[in-house]
């Protein structure tokens, strides 16, 4: 698997361009995002891998707008950010569904919120809680819904508005493999049929590669390795148990306990 | 039904019990009155249509006086969660006036508002004020993050994130502080018109004391308790209702 070096050059073709982008939430305290220069093209999807406390929901949050660099830019197909982008989708750690709403109005939130949903849009998002298979349960309260179905009308309603940028903070991290990987396959359709392009944060090594064209390794506020995975599309579920899979996540592993340095490397648990 | 049955024996117990001690305890029924001659009071009380009136006064004032605090607390609630630098600012005011004893106010509001149902119905609006300033305030305030970030994501207003997140997302906590503020009514609006009443239940309890009628006296007791239980039974109901739409599904 080829390394590529971060790009440098903010002239690089990118949807989404991250350019030298520091936060800090405090002035004059530490720097929690670090000068990460990063480049999304177009109807790619690249995942941002990393331990805990690393930046990278802080990360998530400057390239959806919803913080605001304190050095550096973000711009989403060459413009600037200056607050939350209506182009973007956020999907956060926990689903935050509204608990007084069913799943379809769920969905229906980003509508709703502009104007009384037409018949055609309650009909996407019927569609659209099909996809993630919850044609069923429409009408049911989050509270009547399971932790997989929570997180899967979540995602259903970052993505009614068909956004072209799709930024999600470890939607799965709370969730049994086996729904996970039925999710991943859910997001990976859902992000193909539209071609939307999408960030992805993640801590599980298997499923950055899984999911990614490009994963980012940060640690400590920094971007400090960048690989390209160089798996086709699109991915079939079965893929996750091949040797070329394996080989994928454990050249990333590597890489990561290569970048951590002798004296924090630890035997790979 | 069955629940309640070991209650309602409790209850039977104890009257008799009360009523044995009135009878062979050898004391005074103007200590304490048996339950049947309470009875007795409260029956002719009903019939001959004199409590009515007195019920309806207190009845109003503690509906009236509990509406107003309720809103006018709701509404501050609102506004000081909403300009933070509006609550700094006034904070330290509306905690003083809530440590003031209301109910020393009430001879001053007689001499604003003279004698009548005012001087009870601001003394119960200012008493039923603070609960639910305090918990709209809390509830607002609780809101997590991650769905604010939400609505912003979602480019919602400032008051759309209000009347559709945040006040949603309070209304357990708020409709709690209603539950203690009905409470607090009841109280307010009987000790209100022991100051100044010239007519509801407290009123007659202080004109039943005057002509040392303590049977008359625990007759209103019960009619007292009976209409705090009714209204708090009634606002159980109405958030019950809420929450079902609000909450679970
Ligand atoms: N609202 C905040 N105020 C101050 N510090 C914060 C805040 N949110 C996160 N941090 C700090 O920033 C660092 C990175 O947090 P975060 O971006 O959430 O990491 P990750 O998502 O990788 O777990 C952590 O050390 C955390 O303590
Ligand atoms: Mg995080």
């Amino acid at each position: 698997m080829p390394t590529d070096p971060p790009p440098t050059d903010p002239s690089a073709p990118g949807f989404v361009a991250i350019e030298r982008a520091g936060y800090r939430y405090e002035a004059g305290g530490p720097a929690v995002v670090d000068g990460v220069d990063w480049a999304i093209p177009r109807g790619e999807i690249h995942c941002l891998l990393g331990r805990s406390g690393c930046g990278k929901t802080t990360l998530l949050k400057l390239a959806a707008g919803l913080l605001l660099p304190s050095e550096g830019a973000i711009r989403i197909a060459g413009e600037a950010l200056r607050g939350p982008s209506p182009r973007a989708g956020f999907v956060f750690q926990a689903p935050t569904l509204l608990d007084w709403l069913s799943a379809l109005d769920n969905v229906l939130l980003p509508v709703s919120l502009k104007r009384r949903p037409t018949a055609a849009e309650r009909a996407a998002a019927r569609d659209l809680l099909a996809r993630v298979g919850l044609a069923d349960l429409a009408e049911r309260r989050p509270r009547e819904l399971s932790g997989g179905q929570r997180s899967r009308v979540a995602v259903a309603r970052a993505l009614i508005g068909a956004p072209d940028l799709l930024l999600l903070d470890e939607p799965f991290a709370a969730l049994d493999a086996l729904t996970r990987e039925e999710l991943q396959d859910d997001l990976l359709r859902l992000c193909a049929l539209h071609g939307t392009t999408a960030l992805f944060v993640t801590h599980d090594i298997g499923e950055a590669v899984y999911l990614g064209d490009r994963v980012a390794v940060m640690a400590g506020g920094r971007l400090t390795q960048a690989r390209r995975i160089a798996l086709p599309r699109p991915r079939p579920p079965a893929l996750r148990y091949t040797p070329v899979f394996a080989a994928a996540c454990r050249a990333l592993r590597e890489a990561m306990d290569g970048e951590a340095g002798p004296a924090s490397r630890r035997p790979a648990a | 039904m069955t629940a309640r049955l070991p209650s309602l024996l409790l209850l039977l117990i104890l009257l008799a019990g009360w009523e044995g001690w009135c009878r062979f305890g050898g004391l005074s029924p103007l200590v304490l009155p048996p339950p049947s001659a309470v009875l007795a009071t409260l029956g002719g009380e009903i019939a001959s249509g004199r409590l009515w009136p007195h019920l309806a006064v207190t009845a109003a004032e503690m509906g009236l006086g509990l509406g107003i605090g309720a809103l006018v607390g709701l509404g501050t609630g609102i506004l000081l969660a909403e300009v933070p630098a509006l609550s700094r600012l006034l904070r330290p005011y509306v905690l003083a006036s809530q440590l003031v004893p209301k109910l020393a106010l009430g001879p001053l509001f007689i001499i604003w508002f003279g004698f009548g149902m005012t001087p009870t119905i601001v003394i119960t609006a200012l008493i039923c004020f603070f609960p639910l300033m305090e918990t709209t305030l809390t509830g607002l305030g609780e809101v997590d993050a991650a769905r604010r970030d939400l609505f912003r994501m979602l480019g919602a207003s400032r008051l759309q994130t209000l009347l559709r997140l945040k006040l949603p997302a309070a209304l357990p906590v708020i409709m709690a502080g209603l539950r203690v503020a009905v409470v607090l009514a009841l109280v307010g609006a009987v000790v209100g018109e022991f100051i100044g009443g010239r007519s509801g239940l407290g009123a007659s309890i202080i004109a039943a004391q005057s002509v040392m009628d303590s049977s008359l006296i625990f007759a209103l007791f019960i009619v007292i308790t009976a209409l705090g239980m009714l209204l708090y039974e009634a606002v159980r109901l109405v958030e019950r209702r809420v929450l079902h739409r609000f909450s679970k599904g």
